[in-house]
């Protein structure tokens, strides 16, 4: 499974449109959580908006909380996605098996065999995180909890049977045309990565859209520079399944 | 969205059952969180009262019934009666029956009783706890607003929704009692995990505004050794310092041998001098009974005198 969560406190101002990116993702079958973080004030009509219609185009869900809340509302979103992208795939299955119908029509003891399947399979499957990180000037006195709460996040995906990793990366670059720098690459463990952000220069454009595609395509390649060598695919979530549901 | 406005169920609402016909009858609200309502009921036409958990999400309430129920055969008397959907109208809800629990939580009963009932609810609490750790689960979310005492000392555990098995991640928690949040180990259900629950708990009881205080620091410095602080600095800590800090560490081998040495350090203290020794009739029992013979005599010889 995989997921982007991004991080953000306002509105893109820079390049292709975030939303379109968002539908890319999911194209890929990769879900995108948007987090709003927000201390004081308003994110405005536009950055809701915006938040909204990313997580909406990306097949995922979004938030907006304040930094206190930012590690538990992290948690809570990539685990309720495991098992919303799980329980898709499964009535799949229950369609497919019972020619129509989904989980909440089923009788309580087919409903309970269901459940459990997919409560196995949302601690049992591998899990893969990329968090996009907007590091605008206004997100600068936010950086320490959303570091804090990434380390979070990562005990909480360690604790899991199956594989979980994570990756980092933060918008914009230094450069004028570096749309998204890699801080940490896929990774089960977060003890060795202190200071992630330490050598932030902070700029006000916020290219969104454009360090999500970069993003999707760090997906597919392995890597920022858009290279061969695919990583896995989305048929071997069915194919599990496939041995779980009969 | 709906559910977070809906207002819930007035009294008196009817809630049947769609598979298996039962009929409840709301009496009142008890309680909401993030995955449901709970209200408290009665069956129509009989008497007997249960709680009643309408959930947001058919799937979470599932996988907490499908805990429940795996749990139905271990325990003693069973917390789940049935589970079924409910047409209200508008949509279709899952909701689950259970035992209702009168009483108060926790840290409501300590703060009306005092906290010299901490040792009798600690042992009962760890009592209900070895049964879970028995069955290979661990409870999770172990707070004060999941335990439930009743008026003379009960106690409950409610709201299995972040029971998990062994080895598992934990499903459901709280900062303050979360090892995870203490950077002292990890997110997976295990025995210690509880107890490590259990332990900030009971600190949380006892002194809660020093638990505030350690809590408030930066979170890559929080640490189990503010928590040891804590335990050193108060004397009220006295007779649970070592059993304490014994389960922070994570140093119990199980929750037997933990409930044990509970049951030997409160004892040993507070009980020992007013200990009844089993088999033998307890001194005031003793000295009524001598009182009475005295009276007894008394009441012959002037029986016989006059
Ligand atoms: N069996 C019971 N008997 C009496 N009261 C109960 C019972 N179960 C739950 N309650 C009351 O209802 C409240 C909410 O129940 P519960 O904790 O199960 O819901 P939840 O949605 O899982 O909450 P949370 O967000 O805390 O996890 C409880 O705090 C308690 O006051
Ligand atoms: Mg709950």
């Amino acid at each position: 499974m995989k997921q982007i969560l991004l991080i953000t406190d306002g509105c893109s101002n820079v390049g292709a449109s975030p939303v379109l990116a968002a539908a890319h993702a999911l194209q890929d079958g990769i879900v995108v959580n948007v987090v709003g973080v927000l201390d004081y004030g308003t994110i405005g009509e536009l950055g809701g908006l915006e938040i909204k219609e990313i997580a909406k185009a990306g097949g995922g869900i979004h938030r907006i909380v304040g930094t206190p809340q930012l590690a538990q509302t992290m948690q809570m979103m990539t685990r309720k996605t495991v098992v919303q992208t799980i329980q898709q795939a499964v009535n799949k299955e229950i369609q497919h098996i019972l020619g129509s119908g989904s989980l909440e029509e089923l009788p309580p003891d087919k409903r309970s065999q269901v459940v459990e399947v997919v409560d196995e399979l949302a601690e049992t499957s591998s899990l893969q995180v990329a968090l996009l990180i907007d590091a605008s000037a206004s997100m600068k006195p936010k950086l320490a909890a959303v570091e804090e709460a990434i380390r979070d996040l990562m005990l909480s995906l360690k604790a899991r049977l199956g594989s979980s990793k994570l990756s980092v990366f933060h918008f914009p670059g230094k450069h004028s045309g570096e749309d998204v720098v890699m801080d940490v690459d896929w990774t089960s463990d977060l003890d060795g990565a202190r200071g992630m952000f330490s050598r932030l220069q902070m700029k006000g454009a916020t290219p969104t859209g454009p360090a999500l595609l970069k993003v999707i395509e760090f997906y597919r390649y392995g890597t920022l520079e858009g290279n061969q060598s695919w990583q896995g695919d989305s048929s071997q979530e069915e194919g599990m399944l496939g041995d779980y549901v009969v | 969205m709906t559910t977070l406005s809906n207002p819930g169920y007035p009294p008196g609402t009817v809630i049947t059952g769609k598979w298996r016909n039962s009929r409840y009858i709301v009496e009142r609200m008890l309680g909401k969180g993030a995955n449901g309502k709970v209200y408290l009921v009665h069956r129509a036409g009989v008497r007997g009262r249960y709680a009643l958990k309408v959930g947001h999400d058919a799937l979470d309430l599932q996988s907490e019934i499908n805990v429940l129920n795996a749990l139905k055969e271990q325990m003693p008397d069973p917390y789940l009666v049935e589970a079924d959907d409910h047409h209200d109208g508008s949509h279709e809800v899952s909701f689950y029956v259970m035992r209702y629990i009168e009483g108060s939580p926790l840290h409501r009963f300590i703060r009306k009783r005092g906290t010299e009932w901490v040792s009798l609810i600690g042992l009962k609490l760890l009592e209900k706890l070895s049964v879970l750790h028995a069955s290979g689960y661990a409870f999770g979310d172990l707070k004060p607003d999941n335990v439930m005492v009743s008026a003379y000392g009960r106690v409950e555990l409610i709201d299995y929704g972040g029971v998990s098995s062994f080895g598992r991640s934990v499903k459901q928690f709280t900062e303050w009692y979360d090892r995870g949040y203490w950077n002292a180990g990890s997110r997976t259900g295990d025995v210690s995990y509880d107890l490590f629950s259990f332990a900030v708990m009971c600190i949380g009881l006892l002194d809660e505004k020093s638990l505030r205080e350690a809590s408030c620091q930066l979170p890559q410095t929080r640490s189990v050794a503010d928590l040891q602080l804590i335990l050193r600095r108060n004397p009220v800590f006295k007779p649970y310092a070592v059993w304490l800090n014994k389960a922070l560490c994570g140093n119990f081998a199980d929750s037997r041998e933990a409930l044990n040495e509970w049951k030997k350090r409160m004892y040993e203290g507070t009980v020992k001098s007013a200990r009844p020794i089993p088999g033998r009739t307890p001194r005031w029992l003793r000295n009524a009974f001598a009182l009475s013979l005295v009276i007894m005599a008394c009441a012959v010889y002037f029986f016989f005198r006059s």
